[in-house]
């Protein structure tokens, strides 16, 4: 399918930082695609996808948005005119407006405006809640109208900048679920920047990571997953235990000087049929819920911690097997 | 006790004007009646109206001209825009007397050009509405920057992010959410407007508070003053009520709490000069203009001006001030820490009552404590007479204690609002762990509370000191006889047709208050930097 969003050698610096924000930028999207940008805070996450709606101006690059140029070296459209929706992480609805004159507000077309605003509350489930003003809604309902206010317009592009950081964990699952289902509904092409892997996993098709404003991987939650490109996307989406040269010594690893080695936490076993194994004593063995976390010391004072089924106690050989094994170049 | 004391004292200058009201008025009431009070009335209304007009058109688009756009020389218009508070209002009233008078710096100048005949006559409302709203709008502009910088940024990109452009943004959004803000200043403005003496004055404007002094003074009728008083306090709670109406469910929480500032407009050179110019005009006339003329006059007059005396009112001037600014800011933390200590919630409450001075034109204040210190002195002259068999004179009236009285009730609420504001800032928890560790309210007070509480008193301290020697009404009735300040002395010369003369001192409570300004800003940037 061709690629609905062009984003090319995109770069911002602010005044007061020494390090650009965002550090030649490359990646497309495919229409109808929801993707996650996710990155620690400092990543520029946030900073990208002002770009791309036309909040801030790039130092360098271009955007093009549906086959168009909304951004280079000669063109600028403005924010108002790039068809570009955004669900603020404050949600940064009018507090002087109600409901249906807050998700109203962006459309153009005043005949069908009541059809519109209708229909999009049907969509979040807040047909009945039009004369209410923002700060009578719960954080979720505030949530849901900002979302409804950005859809209204028909936005070629939705941004939801960290929709879920305002919400309690019970909420949040919910609205997960609500979001994907409205997204995929309206079928419009989105992007969403979140800290938090679980967020992305749950409602993105494709991931970026982002890192000190440059993408370090972009893939399927599957790639991220299981073909993470550096230890910081495996770190990201799995515990892992990085390894020194000598704590792999223990398990009659060999290693190679140019590379890193990691294991998830969740493929170390007591297996005694594992490819590189341990005798080790058991340290620890706690209780959490519905398994234990196991704690055992290398002969270097490491310790590494791992999942059980069951309680351990005692001397056992704990390793791993050679596909668990992540590499990465040094 | 120490805080319901302190709020009996402030309540007595209202209390007092209300019980008088009982007594009835002076014999040239019904006069006034027939003759004055539509005039009052009319005038003070017509300069409410027309100082809202102008005060709001210069402060609301100079506020949205800098904090929206990137404009040349911006840095320095931004506070450029806050100097003519620096000049009270009747000395630009001088200025502009002086300016536009016959033989004055316009006609000079325009002859120096080849023009001549031309004349324009400011002395009347008009003249006086537009000095008024050109020294008082950055109450306004303050108010509306604040909002502008610091609430509306992430809506007005929400907006803008929706396809709406930047004029529908500015009456749907930008306004209505700045609209309690605004009105805030606004109220302060007015405030100072029904307040002011000096200006209209010299003027010839008969307002309310050139009748309070009428009566007082020219007629020797407290009793009618009382009247007037009592009126003009009627017409301040009113506004007070109708902001407060206004502000009722409008209050909005704002909750963006993003740190992500919302990048200034370019625009093309041209619009970004013509903006700048835009805010340039309320800064000329309202700081640059008065001022040089005052510095151009004081040239020609310093000579005469600056002698010994001169030099001994600068320093009485100075003196009170910083006695007066520093007893406010004690009075002031008395208030907001005692009920804290004390745990007593109604008196929190109370407090709120404390700051009403502010409100209260200096006329009123200086009549409401006039007439019971006056009561108080009788009734101590004839003890001492009764119990000594001396004879004695006022002992309280015409004395410092009344004037530095009458400033605390006139400026608690200029020093209460800063130090509260950083208390609130600072939080509860500190103060709890102090005490937590064992440490008592006065220990945990100047250990933990006051280094931290050091900007916020500062900031309070200088707001009254240059609220103080500003002040003109209030120390006109008040003063002792053998004390004058800066302020009063430039009264005098314009008062004696010796506008030239007046220049000089007032020279010096302008520069008095903006040194204080520059330093302020640099303290209160330092801090936020840290």
């Amino acid at each position: 399918m061709e690629a609905f969003i062009t984003i090319k050698s995109l770069k911002k610096s602010f005044k007061n930082s020494k390090k650009p924000v965002i550090n030649d930028v490359n990646f497309s999207l495919k229409k109808g695609s929801i993707t996650a940008i996710i990155g620690e805070s400092g990543s520029g996450k946030t900073t990208l996808t002002r770009l791309i709606s036309g909040l801030e101006t790039p130092d360098a690059g271009s955007i093009e948005l549906n086959s168009k140029v909304v951004n280079d070296e000669t063109t600028f459209i403005p924010v108002e005119k790039r068809k570009v929706g955004m669900v603020f992480q404050d949600y940064a609805l009018f507090p002087h407006l109600t409901v249906a004159q807050n998700v109203s507000y962006g459309i153009a077309n005043k005949k069908d405006k009541k059809q519109r605003v209708f229909e999009v509350l049907q969509l979040v489930d807040l047909v009945g809640f039009e004369d209410r003003y923002p700060h009578q809604l719960s954080g979720g309902q505030q949530q849901r109208v900002a979302l409804a206010r950005a859809l209204a317009p028909k936005p070629e592009l939705l941004i939801l900048d960290e929709p879920f950081s305002n919400l309690d964990v019970v909420l949040k699952l919910q609205l997960r679920n609500e979001i994907f289902t409205i997204l995929k509904t309206e079928g419009v092409t989105s992007i969403f920047v979140t800290h938090d892997t679980q967020d992305a996993i749950a409602i993105a098709d494709t991931i970026i990571v982002l890192k000190d404003g440059k993408i370090v991987q972009q893939g399927s939650v599957d790639t991220m997953y299981n073909h993470p490109k550096t230890k910081y996307v495996a770190a990201l989406f799995n515990p892992i235990h990085l390894f020194s040269e000598e704590d792999l010594s223990f398990f009659n690893f060999k290693t190679s000087k140019d590379k890193t080695y990691a294991i998830r936490i969740r493929d170390f076993s007591i297996d005694s049929t594992a490819d590189y194994t341990i005798k080790t004593k058991i340290t620890r063995s706690i209780f959490l819920g519905n398994h234990y976390m196991n704690v055992v010391m290398l002969p270097n004072n490491t310790a590494i911690n791992f999942h059980t089924e069951q309680e351990l106690h005692g001397k056992v050989n704990v390793g791993f097997f050679k596909t668990a094994i992540l590499e990465f170049d040094i | 006790m120490t805080t319901l004391i302190i709020i009996s004292f402030i309540a007595i200058p209202i209390l007092t004007i209300f019980f008088r009201l009982f007594y009835g008025p002076g014999e040239t009431w019904d006069h006034i009646v027939k003759n004055l009070l539509l005039d009052y009335s009319l005038n003070s209304l017509f300069l409410i109206n027309g100082c809202t007009i102008l005060t709001l058109a210069f402060g609301v688009s100079s506020a949205w001209i800098v904090s929206r756009y990137s404009i040349p020389f911006q840095k320095y218009l931004e506070w450029m825009l806050i100097l003519p508070l620096t000049i009270p209002s009747y000395i630009t009233a001088y200025a502009y007397a002086g300016f536009f008078d016959y033989g004055g710096s316009l006609e000079l100048l325009l002859e120096s050009v080849g023009i001549s005949g031309v004349k324009l006559n400011i002395t009347n409302i008009f003249g006086l509405i537009f000095i008024l709203s050109v020294s008082l709008f950055p109450y306004v502009y303050v108010s509306a920057r604040a909002v502008f910088l610091f609430q509306s940024g992430r809506l007005i990109e929400a907006s803008k992010n929706l396809g709406v452009g930047e004029r529908k943004t500015f009456f749907k959004i930008v306004l209505p959410i700045a609209r309690p803000a605004i009105i805030g200043g606004l109220i302060l403005v007015l405030m100072e407007v029904l307040n002011d003496y000096g200006a209209a004055k010299y003027f010839g404007v008969n307002t309310f508070t050139t009748g309070i002094f009428r009566s007082w003074f020219s007629l020797e009728e407290p009793a009618t003053a009382v009247y007037l008083a009592a009126i003009l306090l009627v017409i301040v709670f009113a506004i007070i009520y109708f902001e407060k109406l206004q502000r009722r469910n409008k209050n909005y929480a704002i909750t963006t709490k993003s740190d992500i500032k919302t990048p200034k407009i370019n625009l093309r050179k041209r619009t970004r000069f013509v903006l700048s110019a835009i805010v340039c005009i309320p800064v000329f006339f309202g700081f640059i203009l008065p001022f040089l003329q005052l510095v151009y006059w004081s040239f020609l007059t310093y000579t005469e001006v600056a002698s010994a005396s001169f030099f001994t009112i600068a320093l009485q001037s100075l003196g009170i001030s910083l006695l007066a600014a520093f007893l406010t800011v004690f009075i002031a933390i008395i208030l907001i820490y005692v009920p804290r200590w004390n745990r007593i919630s109604w008196l929190k409450n109370s407090s709120s009552i404390a700051i009403i001075g502010y409100a209260i034109p200096g006329a009123v204040i200086a009549i409401g404590i006039m007439i019971p210190t006056l009561q108080l002195d009788k009734w101590l002259i004839s003890t001492i007479k009764e119990l000594f068999d001396t004879n004695v004179g006022l002992i309280i009236n015409g004395t410092i204690i009344v004037l530095l009285y009458a400033y605390i009730i006139r400026f608690l609420a200029v020093a209460y609002n800063p130090i509260e504001a950083s208390q609130l800032k600072i939080g509860k928890s500190l103060s709890e762990s102090s005490k937590l560790l064992g440490k008592g309210n006065l220990y945990t007070f100047f250990k933990i509370d006051f280094p931290l509480l050091k900007v916020g008193l500062l900031s309070a301290f200088i707001l009254v000191f240059v609220d103080v020697m500003k002040e003109l009404p209030l120390t006109l009735i008040l003063k002792p006889y053998d004390i004058n300040t800066l302020a009063v002395k430039s009264y005098e010369y314009a008062s004696d047709e010796l506008i030239m003369e007046a220049s000089l001192p007032s020279l010096c409570i302008i520069f008095t208050g903006i040194i204080p300004i520059i330093l302020l800003n640099k303290l209160i940037l330092n801090n936020d930097k840290k």
